[in-house]
């Protein structure tokens, strides 16, 4: 147990483990991360290919590769902090607690990416003005108003999503602007603004007159054929027509006129809002850790001159 | 085609850099240990000119413009030159000649990389995911960070390349020391404004693209290179070797990450 504590509390065990980190990380650099295996076999040699599949390297820091040395370093850094603290009070050296928290924040942000590693959740949806949708833990989040800005440049300058959030019929905010850089912030959840679209859709009346909304990137059965609404352009309906898996023609209607079985009432395009909701167990902790670890560096630095000073 | 104002103020800052390298040059081919008394005084007015250049450029944009790789070297440039400049002041006769001339010399390349016609240089305001200030903190703070590795590598070079022992242990202490001061504000930038920048933009702290592994691979040498400074034996010699491959580390994830892999980081 002694010769293990020891093995632990080296300081050339931590340089050891640091520099090999920086080694296997380098090497996952220069491998393209999270592909299919058919995607290495087919760019890489054989051996090659088989060693990344095999080992873990396509995704490399879920590997044990990367696991392993990652929980040798935070057992060794673990060991090294109570060394510190417990010899500190021993000798009634100097109190230098700067690395101290540096140490310790490093440890809570390694817990902290597990929470988040095993609990994260996100998940995207769009909302067009007047949407509501039920998310996770109660809330419900209905879409006020959305906009896109431009530079005069046409270069996009912001996308801004006003929401109202309510939780169990509750209203937590009446009116907030998600922009990106300003994410709604929920107990437990946070709202991104992520990305946008436009949806196209053609009313359709069928022979008995019944009504029916046919968004782009849907499609229906006609006879033998699929007819694929791929979306409005220069005011007309743009089907793709396909017999199977082949590709017959493509098929432009205005209003009023006839598609398949059906009759275009009316064509209508509106914008969507594309939001991302995060749930992430995390975020405390690894907030936590990063304020000590900044905390710890300053501290360290304060210190470090004053000794300076003094000698 | 129009010169706008920073490239302006970045080319008279890079010919008071040549003149402050020409300067430093001449005295140390004449006397290798005592420092020129003007050539501090150039860099001083060359960071002044980086500097001003950006400020218009933010003024124009109305945000701090640290928004593309152009506005970055400069700024990069700048703030060394400016660290060069306040070595001298107060370290004085602890920051050697030649250091001081290494560190000339690589501000004078980050702005010759900057002038290439492969970099952009029109004053464009920043897209959305760049539009926050913990984004400034991150680029502005890295590069302060990284401005006291280039002394740590200079000064590291320099003992290796040998010479007497009191002058090698300046210069071990010296890169030592720069490594002291650049790493808290490096860790802090780099890694820690970074993340919480990526998790306000984002939602989520680190996604492991190549830009951010490669950061964290500099932060892992440094590291070790302090922590090399707890063990006697490996003082010295793996401490200059380290902060040499550290500052390799540091220009490769500014700019080999860019145009050999991809990621996340396509804007600079």
């Amino acid at each position: 147990m002694d010769a293990l504590y020891r093995f632990f509390k080296s300081v050339r065990l931590a340089i050891v483990l640091l520099l090999l980190l920086t080694a296997l990380s380098i090497l996952a650099t220069l491998v393209p991360q999270g592909q299919q295996p058919a995607y290495y076999f087919h760019n890489y040699p054989p051996l090659l290919a088989r060693l990344i599949t095999g080992l873990g390297y396509s995704s490399f820091f879920k590997s044990w590769l990367f696991l392993v040395p990652c929980l040798l370093f935070f057992v060794n850094l673990a060991v090294c902090t109570v060394d510190r603290l417990v010899g500190r009070l021993k000798r009634k050296a100097r109190r230098r607690y700067g690395p101290d928290l540096v140490h310790v924040g490093l440890l809570v942000l390694i817990v902290g990416a597990l929470f988040t590693a095993t609990g994260r959740q996100e998940g995207t949806f769009f909302l067009g003005r007047g949407d509501s949708i039920d998310l996770p833990m109660g809330y419900r989040l209905r879409l006020l108003d959305y906009t896109y800005q431009q530079y005069e440049d046409g270069r996009p300058r912001d996308w801004i999503s006003t929401v109202e959030a309510r939780r169990d019929e509750g209203l937590l905010e009446a009116s907030y602007s998600i922009e990106v850089n300003r994410p709604l912030r929920l107990r437990g959840l946070k709202i991104y603004q992520s990305s946008f679209k436009r949806e196209d859709t053609a009313l359709l009346r069928d022979q008995s007159g019944q009504l029916e909304a046919l968004q782009s990137g849907k499609h229906f059965q006609w006879e033998e054929s699929i007819l694929f609404f791929s979306g409005i352009d220069a005011g007309q309906a743009v089907f793709e027509r396909w017999q199977g898996r082949t590709f017959a023609e493509e098929l432009r209607r205005a209003a009023s006129q006839p598609i398949g079985p059906y009759t275009i009432v009316e064509l209508s395009s509106r914008d969507l809002t594309g939001l991302k909701a995060v749930k992430d167990p995390g975020f405390a902790p690894v907030l936590a850790a990063l304020a000590l670890v900044t905390a710890g560096l300053a501290l360290t630095f304060i210190q470090k001159r004053k000794d300076e000073r003094e000698s | 085609m129009g010169y706008n104002f920073s490239q302006i103020m970045a080319v008279l800052a890079f010919a008071l850099l040549v003149l402050a390298g020409i300067l430093q040059a001449a005295y140390l081919l004449r006397n290798r240990r005592v420092l020129d008394p003007v050539s501090h005084w150039l860099l001083a007015a060359a960071a002044a000119l980086l500097l001003a250049g950006i400020v218009e450029r933010s003024l124009r944009i109305r945000f701090v413009a640290v928004t593309n790789t152009f506005e970055s070297l400069v700024f990069f440039a700048g703030v060394t030159a400016l660290v060069l400049f306040l070595y001298r002041l107060l370290a004085g006769e602890r920051l050697l000649p030649l250091v001081s001339f290494g560190g000339t010399v690589i501000s004078l390349a980050l702005l010759a990389i900057a002038s290439s016609p492969a970099i952009p240089k029109e004053v464009q305001s920043p897209i959305p995911a760049l539009q926050s200030y913990w984004l400034v903190l991150h680029v502005t703070l890295s590069f302060i960070g990284e401005s006291f590795f280039i002394v740590s590598f200079v000064a590291s070079i320099l003992y290796l390349a040998g010479g007497d022992e009191e002058r090698r242990k300046k210069l071990d202490r010296l890169s030592y020391t720069a490594v002291g001061i650049g790493y808290p504000i490096f860790t802090a930038g780099a890694l820690v404004f970074g993340a919480v920048w990526a998790q306000t933009a984002w939602g989520t702290w680190w996604s492991w693209d190549p830009k951010e592994t490669w950061a964290l691979i500099t932060w892992l040498v440094y590291t070790a290179f302090l922590h090399t400074r707890l063990v006697k034996r490996l003082r010295g010699r793996l401490s200059a070797i380290l902060s040499i491959v550290g500052f390799a580390f540091t220009i490769f994830t500014f700019f080999g990450v860019n145009y050999l892999l991809s990621g996340l980081h396509s804007y600079g």
